[in-house]
């Protein structure tokens, strides 16, 4: 039965509880609702939950279970080397998944029967080819080892998939059963269903700090897998990056993090003069029909995708700078440069600093600006050497912020900054990033258990760091200045 | 507490501020009906009434602080020293350091005591150098009575000064670019007793360099501190005079029944 | 400021006259008409960047909704595309794309001269270069369907090949097809007769909506079609996975939650997910769902659970809000009346704050369609060419690709067809997100409530 199929008998089973609960608790008190502890609506809830709750837990746990149990009956068909690391298992329990797929594929296109996709062997003939007629491309050719894997994998499967179906819907049977028996008049069912609703709302909120222990696992652990193959030195002290996906690369960090501040630098002296001149004029001088036509038009900016960024920096802007300025003045011939990714993350970068600056320009109570009026200063003045000045540490934070926001930003950099790892000063030079090359690194052919792959976890590792620092100082800051006028 | 005008002499008759037919609009809401007042020289006149009588509003105008609110509307004539300030080759800037403002909740920069003080004869360009900048600030620390409690600190921060305090600092500040003129809109209203005292007693020692025009609604401090009264109802002013004259003999029923406590 | 830089004649005077203004207030009021021009110019500037940035787009985009089309009567040679002559359907498949290239190019050459175009030295392999890849293809799939077609004259559209289709847009010009190996002059000019004689008409291009994409020698016939399904597809999954979720946690935070370190933790770490950058959620995706959990790569469904992670936070904190600002009188009022205090929730505040709710979703929905970089780390950049099933047949597990990472796979190639097609699809992306933002306008306006 498919997982589809069980969560239509699940809700089936759900609304047969919702009817026979409700029933059962008017039946009791005989259709006298008053005599109930609680609305007969809550009797059905009751009912539907106490099927759908805990099947649904059995079935997610036989779903996270039932692979993991698989593998470890498979690993004895693997090579002993095999089964020492953890990446070579991962891929080859992908090939041996591959490969019973492909079988599940012959036979519901009739190009085999179950007998034969059981009695196949590598000896009569390529498998690969027989899978390829029936549209599974295979990478490689398949071991005999993995092809038995895969037919008793698929054998497992079977029988793990009767267990799943069995064990789901007695759960939700089970619960079925407990609900009626225990339903009458005198039964609090508003209080029970109310506890389920708050157990799931408070599952719910855990979800935040499931994601971040699921950041750092991965980060960490592929990190301290990439160190044991790879010296730590080298990659945080090593000057030069050069991978080598035949081996002997050199990994070091630092010219990608050259290129990630050099172009966070060019970002934010784009973005902090203009966001925070725009934010002014917005809130001290713009009338309000002004204000409320610009300030949406400028946070158009923040909602346009960053690829679109990353287009116009790789088509309209990067060959303007060089024709126009690198090639005459001799800097330099790439159309992709740290003055062309910094320039275009800047433009990205003005909302946000504009809107943050506007939100600290606003805290600043009209009581200062009115004790600078009241004395003969001017707006200017008042901005600059008031409200500026009182505003400096929430517009730091702001700035922190779109610092962290660049050194983050992933696809103007692919698109606009370049591929080359550098340390130069010239802004005009193709440069590269932290985010650029954990892209380059992870898509196309990847193996997980070379150095040059795994990389791109601790850079990973590194930028997350980074910008979490940056963020929590950032926050911090601002959190300090809201303080101080609340 | 004693009655502090019977100290000083009141020094002058001339007119410092003529108001004629003043108007006040904001938005539709007609704030102040057609008011005419003359303000003395060297003189505290104190504006009472119930509050949103237009008490403060018409302060305003006298430095054309109502120009920072966007919908409203003056019309009529304000004259300091025969010259019209809503006249459209008066800076309202230049204004204001001829007239200063204090406000009703002590508003000190988040910047040193020193350069709070400072910062009115910088932007106005008053001084030369820093040793006519420090006399500046010794002075008006000195005229607002602070000087001695803060000499030793000049370069803490202002809000880091008590209630009282932070006030006569602001009365510094506004002092610190000379005006002629001295607005205070319910300078006490945020101090506890003692500060008050300390503050009503600064206003009328400043009654001999300024004009000083008070809105206040303490009738008891109207009486302490003022030599004329103007009494506001509804936008109007009802009834302008010699503060003795107005607690003791008002002209006009409003008048009295919220002197005696029957409106307000 | 300095004080330095004040000159004794401008002290202003005591009493000077208020009429007349002082020099240095000249000066204070030209420093605070530059201040006002500074603030101009910044917004001008953000702005025009803008204005250029779309304008470009969409010059260079719109013309990917138009194509280069030939139509010609296609003659159904039974000799070369049924060699036995028995119609069975098994030895015709033997017959491969290059066999129907021929008969097409032949149908078009016979077509000139019947119209009488001069073809003034090109050669007939250059005229069957002006039919795209993939018409063979469709050709070849159009007989396969229906083997009676052998032997008959059909109208046939053919769309024509990336450089022709560019000189009718201004992409290529006589001058580059002279240094171009793809093309030469004497084509372009072929291809205007054409034009006049009605052969070739540059019309609306409903297959970039619906072709899949494409390899980089036919630009001409790549098409949106899986990235718009896989689009979908990640867009319905990210709603029904993030809206329960991230309600039922903003429901939590805002009115159970008690106050104690383990709420202060989720907090924490709410505020800190939504600056992540978000490349660093593709890493999650990519280690957790499809390395650990075997997820299919390039799938939809990763793609979905990627982006749900990613839209948490913005939801949750915009529920937050949007239940804050359900006014206490109303919570007061029901737990007056005998309402528990879950009845008073799901009773009247949840109902109260969903346009706001609404709005935020479809807020945070738009920022993750736009989004390119974690898609790229789960595979979603990869050539995908066959378009996944249907949602209910396990569509969601197969390799698909989005709007977004298909605008990031044609800029990275040479052709500079690819260019203008990748502003087309930002063009549709735009679209999309106009619609999304249009809708939350409505909702808020609709339902927004003042208290």
């Amino acid at each position: 039965m498919s997982v589809f199929m069980l969560l239509v008998v699940i809700a089936v089973l759900a609304l047969v509880g919702f009817v026979i609960g409700r029933q059962r608790a008017l039946a009791s008190a005989a259709g006298n609702i008053k005599e109930m502890h609680s609305l007969p609506l809550y009797y059905g809830w009751h009912g539907a939950l106490m099927v759908i709750v805990p099947s649904l837990f059995a079935l997610t746990f036989w779903l996270v279970i039932q692979p993991l149990v698989i593998e470890r009956q498979l690993v004895g068909y693997f090579p002993p080397e095999v089964v020492e690391s953890s990446a070579a298992r991962t891929l080859a329990m992908a090939d041996v998944r591959r490969v019973a797929e492909g079988l599940d594929i012959a036979i519901a296109q009739g190009a085999m029967t179950e007998v034969q996709a059981d009695m196949v062997r590598t000896e009569f003939g390529s498998v690969r080819d027989r899978l390829a007629d029936v549209g599974v491309a295979l990478g490689a050719e398949v071991t005999p080892q993995i092809l038995t894997a895969a037919q008793d994998y698929r054998k497992y499967a079977v029988v793990g998939n009767i267990g799943r179906s069995i064990l789901t819907f007695l759960v939700a049977l089970a619960g079925l059963i407990y609900a009626i028996r225990i339903t009458n008049k005198d039964f609090r069912a508003r209080n029970r269903v109310e506890q389920v609703i708050m157990a799931l709302l408070s599952l719910s909120s855990t979800v935040a700090i499931l994601t971040t222990v699921g950041i750092v696992l991965s980060l960490v652990g592929e990190s301290l897998r990439f160190f044991t193959m790879y010296p730590w030195q080298d990659f945080f002290f090593s000057l030069t990056w050069s991978p080598n996906f035949q081996g002997g690369s050199d990994l070091g960090l630092a010219p990608l993090l050259w290129g990630t501040i050099y172009i966070s630098f060019v970002s934010i002296i784009v973005a902090a003069p203009i966001g925070l001149f725009s934010a002014i004029y917005l809130a001290e001088y713009a009338s309000p029909r002004v204000r409320s036509v610009v300030k949406p038009a400028i946070e158009v900016i923040a909602g346009i995708p960053t690829v679109v960024f990353g287009l116009f920096a790789l088509v309209t802007l990067g060959p303007i700078l060089r024709d126009w300025i690198a090639e005459p003045t001799g800097w330099g011939n790439s159309g992709s440069s740290v003055m062309t990714a910094g320039l275009v993350i800047g433009i990205l970068n003005i909302p946000f600093v504009s809107s943050l600056a506007d939100d600290v320009i606003n805290a600043v109570p009209q009581a200062m600006r009115d004790g600078s009026y009241g004395i003969g200063a001017t707006k200017s003045e008042t901005i600059r050497l008031v409200i500026l000045p009182a505003a400096l540490p929430g517009i730091v934070g702001g700035m922190l912020l779109a610092l962290s926001r660049a050194i983050g930003e992933t696809m103007i950099v692919t698109m606009g900054a370049g591929a080359a790892a550098k340390l130069d000063l010239n802004p005009f030079e193709a440069m590269t990033t932290i985010t650029v090359k954990i892209v380059s690194q992870l898509t196309g052919d990847t193996e997980f258990d070379s150095p040059e792959t795994l990389v791109a976890f601790a850079l990973g590792m590194t930028l997350f760091v980074l910008t979490l620092g940056l963020n929590v100082v950032a926050l911090y800051i601002v959190r300090k200045y809201r303080e101080q006028y609340e | 507490m004693k009655d502090l005008r019977v100290e000083r002499d009141v020094q002058t008759e001339t007119n410092k501020i003529e108001a004629r037919g003043v108007q006040v609009f904001y938005g539709t809401n007609h704030a102040i009906k057609d008011v005419d007042v003359d303000i003395l020289d060297k003189t505290v006149t104190a504006f009472i009434g119930p509050s949103g009588c237009g008490k403060s509003t018409f302060l305003r105008c006298l430095n054309r602080m109502n120009d920072t609110v966007a919908s409203a509307r003056v019309e009529g004539k304000i004259l300091l020293e025969n010259e019209d300030i809503y006249d459209a080759r008066v800076d309202p800037v230049q204004l204001r350091a001829k007239v200063g403002m204090v406000f009703q909740k002590p508003n000190p920069f988040p910047k040193s005591i020193y350069d709070n003080v400072a910062y009115g004869p910088r932007i106005h360009g008053l001084t030369r150098n820093k040793s006519e900048l420090d006399e500046i600030v010794e002075k008006s620390l000195r005229r607002a009575a602070l000087w001695n409690e803060v000499k030793d600190r000049l370069h803490a921060g202002g809000t880091g000064l008590s209630g009282g305090q932070q006030q006569r600092l602001c009365i510094a500040r506004a002092i610190a670019t000379s005006p002629e003129v001295l607005l205070m809109d319910e300078p006490c209203s945020a101090l506890d007793p003692i500060a008050t005292a300390q503050v009503e007693e600064l206003i009328d020692e400043l009654r001999t360099d300024y004009s000083v025009v008070i809105v206040t609604h303490s009738m008891q401090q109207a009486a302490r501190v003022s030599q004329r009264t103007a009494f506001f109802h509804l936008g109007n002013l009802v009834e302008y005079g010699e503060t003795g004259q107005i607690f003791t003999n008002p002209k006009d029923p409003r008048t009295e029944s919220y002197i005696s406590g029957r409106i307000g | 400021m300095s004080d330095a830089s004040i000159n004794p004649s401008d002290l202003p005077q005591k009493s000077e006259s208020l009429l007349v203004p002082s020099k240095l207030m000249r000066r204070r009021n030209a420093a605070e008409t530059r201040y006002k021009a500074y603030g101009i110019a910044a917004i001008v500037i953000s702005l025009a960047t803008l204005g250029i940035m779309l304008i470009t787009i969409f010059s260079d985009g719109i013309s990917a909704f138009s194509q280069a089309t030939l139509r010609f009567p296609v003659t159904m040679d039974a000799a070369t595309l049924d060699p036995k002559g028995n119609r069975d359907i098994a030895e015709m498949t033997k017959v491969t794309t290059v066999g129907y290239k021929k008969v097409l190019e032949k149908s078009l050459i016979a077509e000139l001269v019947l119209r009488q175009v001069a073809v003034d030295g090109v050669s007939e392999k250059d005229i069957g270069a002006f039919i795209s890849g993939d018409a063979p293809a469709r050709l070849r799939d159009m007989v396969l369907a229906d083997p009676s077609l052998i032997g008959q004259t059909i109208d046939f559209s053919a769309f024509a090949t990336g450089r022709i289709d560019g000189y009718f847009k201004g992409r290529v010009t006589m001058e580059t097809a002279k240094l171009d190996s793809n093309i030469s002059p004497e084509q372009l000019q072929l291809a205007d007769k054409m034009q006049e004689a009605g052969i070739l008409d540059v019309r609306f291009n409903t297959k970039f909506f619906t072709n899949p994409d494409a390899s980089d020698t036919r630009p001409e016939s790549a098409g949106l079609g899986v990235a718009i399904i896989g689009t979908l597809y990640m867009m319905a999954l990210v709603v029904v996975l993030s809206l329960p979720l991230g309600v039922a946690a903003a429901i939590y935070l805002e009115e159970f939650a008690p106050q104690n370190r383990f709420t202060d933790l989720i907090e924490v770490n709410i505020s800190n997910l939504a600056a992540v950058p978000s490349i660093v959620f593709g890493i999650l995706g990519l280690a957790i769902f499809i390395n650990f959990g075997g997820l299919p790569q390039s799938s939809s469904m990763v793609g979905a659970l990627v982006l749900t992670l990613m839209a948490l936070p913005t939801i949750i904190i915009a529920t937050r809000a949007s239940l804050r600002a359900v006014p206490p009188s109303i919570r007061t009022a029901a737990l007056g009346i005998g309402a528990s205090k879950v009845q008073m929730v799901f009773h009247h505040v949840l109902p109260l704050a969903m346009p706001g709710i609404l709005t935020g979703t479809i807020l945070s929905l738009a920022s993750s369609l736009g989004e390119t970089g974690p898609l790229l780390l789960i595979g979603m950049q990869a050539f995908v060419v066959n378009y996944p099933s249907g949602p209910l047949a396990g569509g969601v597990m197969e390799p698909a690709t989005a709007l977004p990472v298909q605008v990031y796979a044609w800029a990275a190639r040479s052709d500079p067809a690819f260019i203008e097609r990748a502003s087309g699809a930002i063009i549709v992306l735009l679209a999309f997100l106009l619609v999304m933002n249009i809708v939350a306008i409505i909702l808020r306006r609709r339902f927004e409530r003042r208290w």
